[in-house]
């Protein structure tokens, strides 16, 4: 049995494994980044998957008893306050993670960043052949998950709130009924509605454009976000 | 002890006259008192109430309206002991049942102001458009009516959605600038009781409460009793367990509605709409809306013409996007769109990549790009 060092220089001393100079391997994603980011995914599933149920029930119970509805509302409402707390956390870490999960990476408040956010547009409008370098997210990236950020915020409070109608009298009728003060109850489930359209719709963008840089970075975006790891040459720090 | 003349109107000593017998009447108090989401023990509070209290003035104004609520009003159930109760209201001011007319008519009501300590009963909306002149009577505003009435009134009552939040009259474009009770008059106790028309029981139930307690009882955020408007249709209607079943009707008339199954999938706004149609019903307590196999429309909800219509879909179209754009279908658009834009943008992409297009940004990685904002 070697040792795990042996295997290591054994490997390093390999003439087949690339060793390219000027390549630099980091870790980028942190782990809470890298599990959240995950739970959010599935949590967006379930919660798009049984938030279109309630809005248009297709399966359809014949005479027999039957839950089907309030089991896939008691599924949607679990989710989403699974949901609820990790976008809650995923927030409150924007504030203690590293560098790249901050949330000035999200908020274009540095110079460079708004500079770079023209270019970045200019790689996706092909005035540009290359990606922008970023070893996190790049700054158009990074205003795309703010406007997310509000998106899903929006989506909470009025889920909460919409929630609460079943129940005036209790806490969380008292935390999120003022929304029904400023809107209409069949406004605020449809804005609800349809922001659940629009996160389709980014998670589209989403998952092609992560595709998309990794192929042209080939920094290894896509696998990132499982193990954590970037390999990005020096000059594209 | 009330004076003689008082006693003589109060309620307990003319049951007989009424031929309603004590237990009827006891009966009455107690149904007044579970609308009103009392305990049971306050029945005789209430029956002592009715049968002791003085005939309080009640000045009923009619604006832009059209008269829904008087009349579900007069058809309060339990006609014996409801007439009495509306005999017990002195009622003397009121367009659409009072017997005197013109400057006499206008007499009684000034006389009725001048004492002060009166109910004002409002429904209708009040037009604001143009100074006021798309509803006048008597050469006054609807406005200077109720600013005037509202000045000695120990409370008002709005009845109906119209007084209560402007109803049908607001609906856009709302010619009149139509708006409710509350945005002209304040400095008053103001309650609402919405619903088109309002449902007699609550508007009884409200008067009671306040010939009982003195006060108007507590309300929700849109100045609606709770003991009315405290719970939603969904939670408290008959076919909710085919709602969580998932039964629900396709078609009017199809095998789903004759069986009473959920009427969601009709446009029912019964999710969205705070009244207890399902707790006191209508017509007598015989049915409601929903009992009866139509989808509710919200009409106690603010603004219901606007929010709550289409009626029989489950979800407001969106403006903007042409006629038959609902929800899901602009949804669905976004979606593809996102999907074939973004096919596009990949296909161009690799393009690019191979014939070596576009102009040739600076290099990453060269000095005047050096500015790496994720720094
Ligand atoms: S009929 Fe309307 S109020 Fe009744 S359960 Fe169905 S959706 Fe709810
Ligand atoms: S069921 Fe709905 S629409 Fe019908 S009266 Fe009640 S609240 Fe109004």
């Amino acid at each position: 049995m070697k040792t795990k060092e042996a295997r290591v220089r054994e490997v390093l001393q390999d003439p087949t494994v690339e060793r390219t100079p000027g390549i630099v391997t980091i870790r980028v994603w942190e782990l809470p980044v890298r599990v959240l980011h995950w739970t959010v995914v599935a949590a967006v599933l379930v919660l798009a998957g049984t938030g279109y149920y309630i809005g248009n029930p297709y399966i359809l119970v014949g005479s027999e008893p039957g839950f089907v509805m309030g089991l896939i509302r008691s599924i949607h409402l679990a989710s989403a306050w699974v949901f609820s707390v990790a976008i809650i956390c995923r927030i409150i870490w924007s504030f203690i993670g590293n560098r790249w999960s901050r949330w000035d990476q999200l908020v274009p408040v540095h110079r460079e960043r708004r500079v770079w956010l023209w270019k970045t547009l200019g790689y996706y409008l092909f005035l540009r052949k290359e990606p922008p370098p970023a070893a996190g997210h790049n700054p158009l990236a990074g205003v795309t998950y703010l406007v997310v950020f509000v998106m899903f915020v929006v989506q909470i409070i009025t889920g909460l709130a919409l929630a609460a109608l079943a129940n005036p009298q209790g806490v969380l009728w008292s935390t999120t009924g003022w929304v029904f003060s400023l809107f209409a109850i069949q406004t605020v489930r449809l804005v609800h509605h349809l922001i659940m359209w629009l996160t389709i719709g980014f998670v589209i963008h989403h998952v092609y454009s992560a595709v998309l840089v990794d192929i042209e970075e080939k920094s290894g975006l896509v696998s990132s976000i499982f193990t954590g790891y970037k390999r990005l040459p020096i000059d594209r720090l | 002890m009330p004076a003689m003349e008082t006693r003589e109107r109060a309620l307990g000593d003319r049951l007989a006259q009424f031929g309603v017998n004590r237990r009827t009447f006891l009966k009455y108090c107690a149904t007044l008192t579970a609308v009103l989401a009392l305990p049971a023990r306050f029945t005789e509070r209430v029956a002592r109430a009715l049968e002791s209290v003085e005939k309080p003035s009640i000045i009923w104004l009619e604006f832009q309206d059209c008269a829904g609520d008087t009349e579900s009003f007069l058809r309060s159930r339990n006609p014996g002991v409801g007439d009495l109760i509306l005999d017990l209201l002195s009622v003397d001011y009121h367009e659409t049942i009072m017997a005197a007319a013109g400057f006499q008519a206008e007499a009684a009501k000034e006389a009725t102001i001048a004492k002060g300590g009166y109910i004002v009963v409002v429904e209708g909306s009040v037009p604001m458009g143009d100074g006021g002149v798309y509803c006048t009577i008597g050469g006054k505003t609807a406005i200077q009516i109720l600013e005037e009435a509202a000045v000695g009134a120990a409370a008002i009552i709005n009845v109906g959605t119209c007084s209560a939040y402007g109803g049908l009259p607001k609906a856009a474009p709302n010619p009149t600038r139509a708006v409710g009770v509350a945005s002209v008059v304040s400095g008053v106790p103001i309650i609402n009781l919405p619903g088109c028309p309002a449902n007699a029981d609550n508007i009884t139930a409200t008067l009671v409460h306040y010939l009982t307690f003195g006060s108007l009882p507590a309300t929700d955020s849109k100045g609606r009793p709770l003991f009315a408007y405290g719970t939603r249709i969904h939670d408290a209607c008959e076919r909710r367990a085919h709602f969580d079943a998932g039964q629900f009707v396709l078609e009017w008339g199809d095998a789903g509605h004759k069986r009473g199954w959920c009427l969601y999938k009709m446009g029912c706004k019964g999710p969205s709409t705070f009244h207890n149609c399902p707790i006191i019903r209508w017509n007598e307590a015989t049915s409601w809306p929903v009992g009866s196999g139509h989808g509710c429309v919200g009409c106690s909800e603010p603004d219901f013409w606007d929010t709550m219509t289409d009626f029989y879909v489950r979800l407001p179209k969106v403006t903007g996007f042409g006629a038959e754009a609902t929800a899901d279908k602009i949804g669905l658009g976004i979606a593809a769109a996102t999907a074939v834009g973004f096919g596009a943008h990949g296909i161009a992409k690799a393009i690019q990549r191979r014939a070596g297009l576009g102009s040739e940004g600076p290099a990453p990685g060269s000095m005047e790009d050096d500015t790496d904002g994720s720094e």
